[in-house]
């Protein structure tokens, strides 16, 4: 591994949000992790890795640190999947699926996301207790914009 | 006119299509994935809306997430840019279905040029002059070999759905087809769904010559000239100019006479690139349409005073050819001066290995003649998702020696720190007598020693 080699994984490290991340190539090894306090990362119930793994890394092993006791809550949220526009319930005279205070299982429906007049059901990742909704009824939303927040339990 | 346009794309031609909206009082809307959220686009836009994450497919190329940003947003039209779903003509048809209009040709156009079969024969029908090839898909083995001994060795086998070289085999000799048959067929299968194969004479060292046309749609066709890009590595353009030294008058009026019957035949509207190959006796062979905006338009905009997305925007709108182009329909276009591109990427300019991160140090060239399409910036970021292109420096001058003087002083003031770029390459091809002098074909950069084929 060469110094300029290093110093490109440093750059891609702190470049992104992944927080200890270990390359091996041949026989060299090189481990970095954050110093600082790191932010909860959200590991949905489905088991999907959402951190995008740095591209030129041969091996990288992204691990996550247990939340820390800081200022933002522990409450996770829940983001839009897709584009669309944003409804509370299944039709104008039906009533939302959730309100904040609900308990909510995994992979219960709690919205729908109207996509090229497909009605999509976004379903919880988590349980736990919905501590606010987001957006409104009607309003358009963007890839990763937030819906809901849960407490989980 | 439109009110509001949604661009369908990123990077320096989502900048490009929102300059030409603004300069028509257009409102724009930029679709951006997770890793363009600061770029240049999406800021400069009129609105923005995250598609989705980094990975193309999830975000550019993704249809439905493309198409729900523009009804979110109460776009009315689509200009889809290069590349991405450019071409794609399911989701041309889908922009119509969706009452959006897409600003590029018919999906049953795309569709048609898009497979190579069905536009050599279109150009072949209309006396454009082909590359001497198969009629038609190779039938098995014994075919093409009976095609093969026909057009004479060497010969190349394409794949109809093909593009970006794969499913292409130059073959020498009979001996060695049937086995490169095999491996053309499997490798367009697996990477075009589709195994059909033809084949085609082989020109070595050819140079690239394209020419550039707008269509309205009432049927009328004009050809705006052509332009040359043999310095290319791997089928990658790197340099562009217009117009080509090895283009004489006639020969540019007999082609652009001959291929406006042919895209008149076919119902061509709006903008799209006839591509060429010159042998070595000058003489031009079709190659293949691209039904869109190529990255090395602007070489034809500074040669004709043509703003071609602008023209794309208002043929779509239903404008008439004759109120868009500044000469008589019919009357011989002419090109005044010369123009030169070089597409500055994000790679090192020896080894060629993509260079991605992030820009520490940065200054345009401008001055006389100097034209920069960029979407870079001091401290931004050139992400590694997507194509390494960092800008597209264009010089403009009197004849071709200013555009070489300009080109030089240009990229000698171009400074990007940060990340390599192929500005040492390209201050070296301009630096080469044959570049100087017009001696260019597709294997420059191996012939001249300047770049080394990769073992």
């Amino acid at each position: 591994m060469t110094n300029q080699e290093i110093k490109e994984l440093l750059k891609i490290f702190n470049e992104s949000d992944v927080a200890e991340m270990e390359v091996q190539r041949g026989n060299n090894r090189l481990r970095l992790r954050r110093a600082e306090a790191v932010k909860e990362m959200v590991v949905p119930a489905t088991g999907h890795a959402g951190a995008a793994a740095p591209h030129a890394a041969a091996n990288p092993k992204a691990s996550t640190e247990p939340a820390a006791a800081a200022p933002p809550s522990t409450d996770v949220l829940v983001k839009s999947p897709i584009v669309g526009t944003f409804y509370e319930a299944s039709s104008p005279e039906a009533a939302p699926f959730v309100k904040v205070g609900d308990r909510v299982e995994p992979g219960q429906v709690l919205c729908i996301i109207e996509s090229m007049k497909l009605m999509n059901e976004i379903e919880a990742d988590v349980g736990g207790v919905i501590t606010a909704q987001l957006t409104e009824n009607g309003r358009p939303v963007e890839y990763g914009e937030a819906l809901f927040s849960i407490r989980p339990r | 006119m439109f009110q509001k346009i949604l661009i369908a794309n990123r990077g320096e031609i989502a900048l490009r299509v929102i300059c030409a909206c603004k300069e028509l009082g257009i409102r724009t809307v930029a679709v951006y994935s997770e890793a363009d959220r600061h770029s240049l686009h999406a800021r400069f836009a009129d609105e923005a809306v995250c598609i989705g994450p980094a990975k193309s497919s999830r975000s550019y190329l993704d249809i439905p997430a493309v198409i729900s940003a523009a009804e979110i947003t109460n776009a009315d039209a689509v200009h889809p840019g290069y590349g991405f779903l450019s071409e794609n003509a399911d989701f041309a048809e889908v922009c119509e279905t969706s009452s959006l209009t897409f600003i590029g040709p018919t999906p049953a156009v795309i569709r048609k040029m898009g497979s190579k079969q069905d536009a050599r024969t279109a150009m072949a029908e209309a006396g454009v002059p082909i590359l001497p090839g198969s009629q038609g898909i190779l039938q098995d083995v014994e075919d093409a070999l009976e095609v093969a001994e026909k057009i004479g060795y060497p010969v190349m086998i394409k794949a109809s759905a093909g593009g970006g070289g794969r499913g292409m085999r130059m073959v020498r000799n009979a001996d060695e087809l049937p086995h490169l048959l095999a491996q053309a067929e499997a490798e367009a299968s697996a990477a075009f769904t589709c195994g059909d194969l033809y084949m085609e004479k082989l020109v070595e060292n050819p140079r690239h010559i394209e020419f550039q046309v707008l269509a309205d749609n009432y049927g009328h066709v004009e050809i705006l000239g052509e332009r040359e890009c043999s310095i290319q590595r791997r089928h990658q353009k790197l340099i562009e100019e217009s117009p080509s030294v090895a283009v004489t008058r006639e020969l540019r009026q007999r082609i652009s006479e001959s291929l406006r019957v042919a895209l008149k035949a076919v119902g061509y509207t709006n903008a799209g690139t006839v591509e060429f190959l010159m042998d070595d006796q000058g003489n031009l062979h079709f190659i293949e349409v691209n039904a869109r905006i190529q990255v090395e338009h602007p070489v034809t905009e500074m040669v004709t005073g043509v703003d071609l997305v602008k023209a794309q925007i208002r043929i779509a709108a239903g404008e008439r050819l004759e109120n868009i182009l500044p000469w008589a329909p019919g009357a011989e276009m002419t090109l005044r001066g010369h123009a030169i591109e070089c597409r500055i990427n994000a790679e090192h300019p020896e080894t060629l290995v993509p260079s991605p991160g992030r820009i520490t140090g940065f200054n345009l060239p401008g001055g006389a003649g100097i034209r920069v399409d960029t979407a870079a910036h001091h401290d931004g970021i050139i992400p590694p998702y997507y194509d390494s292109l960092v800008a597209k420096l264009i010089a403009y001058g009197g004849d071709r020696a200013e555009a070489i003087a300009r080109m030089k002083r240009a990229l000698d003031m171009f400074v990007v720190e940060g990340i390599y770029t192929s500005i040492p390459l390209h201050q070296k091809i301009l630096e080469h007598p044959d570049f100087v002098a017009g001696k260019i074909d597709t294997g420059f950069l191996l012939r001249t020693g300047i770049l080394a084929e990769k073992k």
